[in-house]
């Protein structure tokens, strides 16, 4: 129901205006609410001052050359993005083949191992955190980058699953039979049919993914050792000791990483249906 | 149809990998829910007590904590209600041509990192933060307020937080609210509020119930913000794990805690999806 009922003034045209200016003034009002701390990142990183002041009290860039010189941030970042590109992709393997395989209900009780792939949805980070830190401890794993890379694949790998049974479920089980009566092999039906079909939804999946793993605290920090930190754990700890512009300087990359990784999202795939 | 054992082997790393680094790590939890800490020496061996769990309803300082950590998640439940309706309200029902960029200003900064938000509210909410040196220069208060290390912190930035989560949720219930049933209403009489107060809210309760739960469980089981604002002195459940593990090292009683949260938040969501059914039976 859109589109041509919506311009006519009939009746109820007072209805088919939609929300009233109270309510569209307060939303707006909301959408400004919900980036308010975004702005103010922002203006901090640029600021002169250790503190904020409205209107900042002068320009400055040192603060992002202070971050992308600094050995520790840098290491951060690249321990960040090791773990989120190495998840998502370990994630992304694991995750639609068994996703496939519930889709084609070969299996007996899917609905457990459903909930099971679904399970660390549900949890609170901070157990599943706890949990692997008493493991770790116990056999050695602790502070190990595989240990890592394994509990980002746990807390990452349910949103692969979703989009994946999403996008197969929307899927034509006869347009991959066809391909595999026309003689295409499984893996080349799966490969040539399915895939290219179920793919934005998969890109979707993957980019939670991605974003889940580099926003992880809750998890990350009861298993890292003295040496590797990730960037959000590094902020997390560092803001402890105060605020420091350059913490404002690396939050701003990565609001315009997130905000450029949206974009291109949007326009490539049309995120905004999969949200 | 594929077969089973084509089927075994598609899913079985996954399983084995979830099964070995989630479902076994959380269960060996519990033995140590029931042991004895030891200051200085870790668990006693041998030794089984419920004193663990017993301290979290007896003792009145975890009581003051479990009692703020539920009051907390009610009341940004709440805000995120009463600011998310309006805003799910105008993109499901408002002009076509606001949806997608009025969506993606929700969806960003609900994908941006959670420490740089926290960060941003901390610059925000402290004592030479922006909102008391606005207040100040403007003359309205002389004394920075307290805005952080208290309630009115973590209710902000929880709400804000989770808000977005909300808000999709009401959009796709407010969506779902066949726009002839609305049309009907009016066409009979009803005005506006009316129509809203008696079809679209009623119809889009399912949205507001899943919406509600996702965020109450969320702000029960967050801890990034409740210690970026909290501070290591304004506890909720999640952080006073973190210190039981971290700083006290008392992992007795830290994964005591761990299992009534859990329970908690396992039990809210098996409740509501009851409820969810029931409903679905009804209609």
């Amino acid at each position: 129901m859109s589109g041509a009922g919506m311009n006519g003034a009939g009746m109820n045209g007072d209805l088919e205006r939609g929300p009233g200016r109270a309510i569209t003034a307060l939303a707006l009002g909301v959408v400004v609410f919900l980036q308010i701390p975004v702005i103010v990142v922002v203006l901090a990183a640029f600021s002169t001052t250790s503190y904020l002041t409205i209107p900042p009290q002068g320009l400055t860039l040192a603060w992002f050359g202070k971050v992308l010189t600094d050995p520790t941030y840098l290491a951060a970042i690249r321990m960040s993005l090791l773990l989120a590109v190495g998840s998502t992709l370990v994630s992304l393997v694991l995750g639609v083949a068994a996703a496939y395989a519930l889709f084609r209900k070969a299996l007996p009780g899917a609905e457990a191992i459903t909930a099971l792939l679904m399970a660390p949805l549900v949890l609170p980070a901070v157990v599943i955190g706890v949990a692997l830190l008493q493991f770790y401890s116990l056999t050695g794993l602790r502070g190990s980058l595989a240990g890592l890379l394994l509990a980002h694949v746990v807390i990452t790998v349910p949103y692969v699953v979703r989009s994946a049974l999403a996008s197969l479920s929307g899927l034509d089980g006869a347009v991959e039979e066809a391909a595999r009566v026309l003689g295409a092999s499984g893996p080349e039906a799966f490969r040539l049919v399915t895939l290219p079909l179920i793919l934005p939804g998969l890109v979707a999946g993957a980019l939670f993914s991605f974003i889940t793993s580099l926003d992880n605290v809750p998890v990350t920090i009861f298993l890292i050792s003295a040496s590797q930190t990730t960037l959000p754990v590094l902020i997390f700890s560092s803001v402890e000791m105060g605020i420091d512009p350059s913490v404002a300087a690396v939050s701003t990359l990565l609001i315009l990483a997130t905000g450029l990784i949206l974009l291109l999202a949007e326009r490539r795939f049309g995120f905004h249906r999969f949200v | 149809m594929i077969a089973r054992r084509h089927a075994l082997a598609l899913i079985a790393p996954l399983a084995l990998v979830l099964t070995g680094f989630f479902l076994v790590p959380v269960l060996m939890l519990l033995p140590t829910s029931f042991g004895e800490y030891i200051p200085g020496s870790g668990l006693a061996k041998g030794v089984w007590t419920l004193e663990n769990y017993l301290r979290i309803v007896a003792d009145d300082y975890y009581r003051e904590v479990i009692w703020r950590t539920l009051g907390l998640g009610l009341s940004v439940t709440l805000a995120c209600l009463l600011l998310g309706y309006p805003l799910a309200y105008l993109i499901a029902r408002g002009p076509d041509h606001w949806r997608v960029p009025l969506i993606l200003l929700v969806v960003f900064p609900m994908m941006l990192n959670l420490v740089v938000r926290s960060f941003g509210w901390i610059a925000l909410l402290t004592n030479r933060g922006l909102v008391n040196n606005l207040l100040m220069q403007l003359g309205l208060i002389a004394q920075p307020l307290k805005l952080m290390f208290n309630l009115t912190g973590l209710m902000i930035g929880l709400t804000h937080i989770y808000l977005p989560f909300m808000v999709l949720m009401l959009v796709a219930a407010i969506r779902n609210v066949p726009r002839d049933v609305e049309a009907a209403a009016a066409t009979l009489g009803s005005s506006r509020m009316h129509v809203f107060a008696a079809v679209t809210l009623p119809l889009s309760a399912p949205g507001i119930l899943a919406g509600s739960i996702l965020v109450f469980v969320l702000t029960i089981s967050a801890l990034v913000t409740p210690r970026m604002l909290g501070g290591p002195t304004y506890k909720v459940m999640a952080t006073l794990i973190y210190d039981e593990y971290m700083q006290l090292l008392d992992w007795p009683s830290g994964s005591a805690l761990s299992f009534a949260l859990t329970l908690m938040a396992v039990s809210i969501i098996w409740a509501s999806s009851r409820l969810t059914r029931r409903w679905a039976g009804m209609a």
